[in-house]
């Protein structure tokens, strides 16, 4: 046993090249069961499923590269869900609605950094407070009810098509490019890491921890924000438990991609691959008729064993 | 820093002053002004009808934080509580309505707790993901799991002699009231007498401390998750004496309230300071505020929002508290 671990421990592996197998495998698998899944059109449209998710899970990144985590923003997303459609339905213009929409969604992301670092509160504490406090106000303020008398156009956000590519697609792309360069060429993401390795270290070094922080926290809020408005556009309704649980969607993602819940290692790569393998899985669970009961069983599971296997592996490469 | 630190501090004061240092305070002196502020709204209130009710409303909540505060004592903390509540009382409400009597579906639900608890243990201690990462998945996949059992039925017809728990009375007593009381003396004397439970401070105060002291901090961690599970599984036997019904739902959030109940209580979320009273008092704080928010009419819709208010509040209090005391423990 020990032997066969410490081979284990020892074998070198580059981890996207790891998840890019699974990826592939699971599309094969996919593919088996269903032939129509490997045409083109259908992985386009599966792609209109995973952007919400693929959004917040970059921000997620940055955060858990930093050591801290955000169980806040699945409730983020339907207060912002609930802020966009009940403006809108009092009489505010729908452009309104959604600029007020994407500041509700930032001023709850700054609302989590001002007590993570002006409290030095653990972010687990904060968010596990916020996420309870914008679900409720959420509930509260749409009275449990529903909007969803949009305009035409709204559809445009969730629903459009250039040319055979659906829209969100597009701005997912533009996000990750955005982000990667934010995390991999500039001081900031220098600092992301330098924070997540050693803050204590950072803190003398110079680093501006706080801002770093309040940065990362309304970042979050505004990538939620932009999940939301093409959540409800897709969706065409807006309502409160709308996003309720994906949190767990996103942080699983993040860490499948190999992102250490301990903070100071984890990459954009790792993190795309993590959503795409979620989505794949779960878009192929529902072609194959597995009830949605059984995702979360297997989605929780999977948080699991990922969180695991990179804590078993990261001991054997240092 | 813990208990110790506090009575050293009080010794040369009043009785007063000592209660003052204790971490439940804050929320007894609040509890104490909020039933006032009730009463005087509604002279009702402080009925005693009306405080057995309360009671008795927190009941499965309050057992279930008796042992969450040990897991956050240690440093840890537990949010799979209201998925683990639900498959308990699965298990025991289907052992109940096959077998009946009292002892089988209790034995069945503690079973049935314990084990979940020990998977939580076993992966935070021997698998060393965090607690949080743990209990989160394990949130959502034991509702997994019981939607799979149950096949997303209902379990109704739950008998009357195993209802007891639920419904019974002795001594003018309702029983979720007594069997909440009767755990909270248990802990009290566990944690102030029993090695394990001044482990449980040590570990939370200082970890490492408590390693170079030679203490077992994967056994004792281990053993508070465990107990988290068998205070589940018996809590799960009252819900079901007073539900009389399993829904797949059954206690879908309960987890927040829980974890709320001990930090407003004045357990520290960062470990080593609190005390079983604490979640006790926390749990019927919850219990008068979500009773109050009815008598004031205020929707059930809001009680999130007020939950989640509450927690932030009680983790910025106890923040100022210790920066003005000067405690960065």
């Amino acid at each position: 046993m020990s032997a066969a671990t410490a081979a284990l421990k020892r074998l070198k592996f580059s981890r996207e090249a790891v998840l890019l197998g699974v990826l592939i495998s699971l599309v094969v698998v996919m593919t088996l069961l269903d032939p129509l899944f490997l045409s083109p059109t259908t992985l386009l449209n599966t792609s209109r499923f995973f952007v919400e998710v693929g959004l917040m899970a970059l921000g997620m990144t940055l955060i858990i590269i930093t050591g801290g985590i955000d169980l806040s923003v699945g409730s983020n997303l339907g207060l912002v869900s609930v802020a966009v459609g009940f403006s809108y339905a009092a009489g505010l213009p729908l452009p309104l609605a959604i600029l007020f929409g994407l500041v509700v969604g930032v001023a709850a992301g700054f609302f989590n950094s001002v007590f993570i670092t002006f409290l030095d509160l653990h972010p687990l504490v904060v968010t596990l407070g916020t996420f309870a406090l914008f679900q409720g106000l959420a509930y509260g303020l749409s009275n449990a009810d529903a909007v969803s008398d949009f305009p035409p156009w709204f559809a445009y956000f969730g629903q459009a098509y250039l040319g055979p590519v659906p829209g969100q697609l597009i701005i997912f792309v533009v996000a990750v490019a955005v982000v990667w360069i934010i995390l991999s060429r500039t001081s900031f993401g220098r600092y992301v890491y330098a924070i997540g390795n050693n803050e204590e270290a950072a803190r003398f070094s110079g680093v501006p921890i706080r801002r770093v922080k309040i940065a990362l926290y309304s970042g979050i809020g505004l990538l939620v924000a932009v999940a939301a408005v093409i959540y409800t556009s897709r969706v065409y309704t807006a309502r409160g438990d709308t996003g309720l649980g994906l949190e767990l969607d996103v942080i699983s993602a993040v860490v499948l991609g190999g992102a250490s819940i301990y903070g100071g290692s984890g990459t954009i790569g790792g993190t795309v691959l993590g959503v795409l393998i979620i989505a794949t899985l779960r878009n192929g669970l529902i072609l194959a008729g597995v009830p949605s009961t059984w995702q979360l069983f297997i989605l929780g599971v999977l948080l699991l064993v990922a969180v695991f296997l990179n804590e078993f592996f990261r001991k054997g490469e240092e | 820093m813990s208990e110790a630190g506090a009575d050293r501090r009080g010794a040369g004061g009043t009785v007063f002053l000592r209660f003052l240092a204790r971490p439940e305070a804050p929320a007894l002196i609040f509890l104490v002004v909020l039933v006032a502020a009730f009463t005087l709204a509604n002279e009702r209130f402080l009925q005693v009808g009306n405080l057995e009710s309360i009671l008795t409303s927190v009941a499965v909540l309050g057992v279930i934080a008796l042992a969450v505060n040990q897991v956050i004592l240690c440093g840890e903390i537990d949010i799979s509580t209201g998925s683990m509540l639900g498959l308990c009382a699965v298990t025991s409400g289907a052992v109940a309505t096959s077998a009946g009597g009292l002892f089988l579906p209790l034995l069945a639900g503690v079973a049935v707790g314990a084990l979940a608890g020990a998977v939580n243990g076993l992966l935070v201690t021997l698998g060393r993901i965090p607690s949080i990462i743990v209990t989160l998945g394990m949130l959502y996949a034991l509702r997994g799991v019981i939607l799979l059992v149950t096949g997303g039925t209902w379990i109704t017809g739950i008998p009357n002699d195993t209802r007891v728990l639920g419904t019974g009375r002795v001594l003018g007593l309702g029983y979720p009231v007594i069997v909440l009381l009767l755990l909270f003396v248990v802990m009290e004397i566990v944690s102030r007498h029993s090695t394990w439970g001044r482990n449980v401070f040590a570990v939370g105060g200082n970890r490492r401390a408590a390693r170079f002291a030679g203490l077992p901090i994967d056994r004792v961690r281990f053993l508070a998750f465990v107990l988290v599970g068998v205070f589940v599984g018996i809590a799960s036997v009252v819900y079901l004496g007073r539900a009389g019904s399993v829904q797949t739902n059954t206690g879908a959030g309960l987890e927040l309230q829980v974890v709320a109940a001990v930090v407003i209580g004045g357990t520290s979320i960062s470990g080593g300071r609190g005390s079983s009273l604490a979640a006790l008092t926390g749990a019927v704080l919850i219990g008068v505020i979500l009773n109050g928010l009815v008598l004031l009419g205020v929707p059930g819709i809001w009680q999130d929002a007020v939950l989640g208010g509450l927690i932030l509040l009680a983790v910025t209090t106890d923040v100022v508290r210790r920066r003005l005391v000067g405690d960065r423990a």
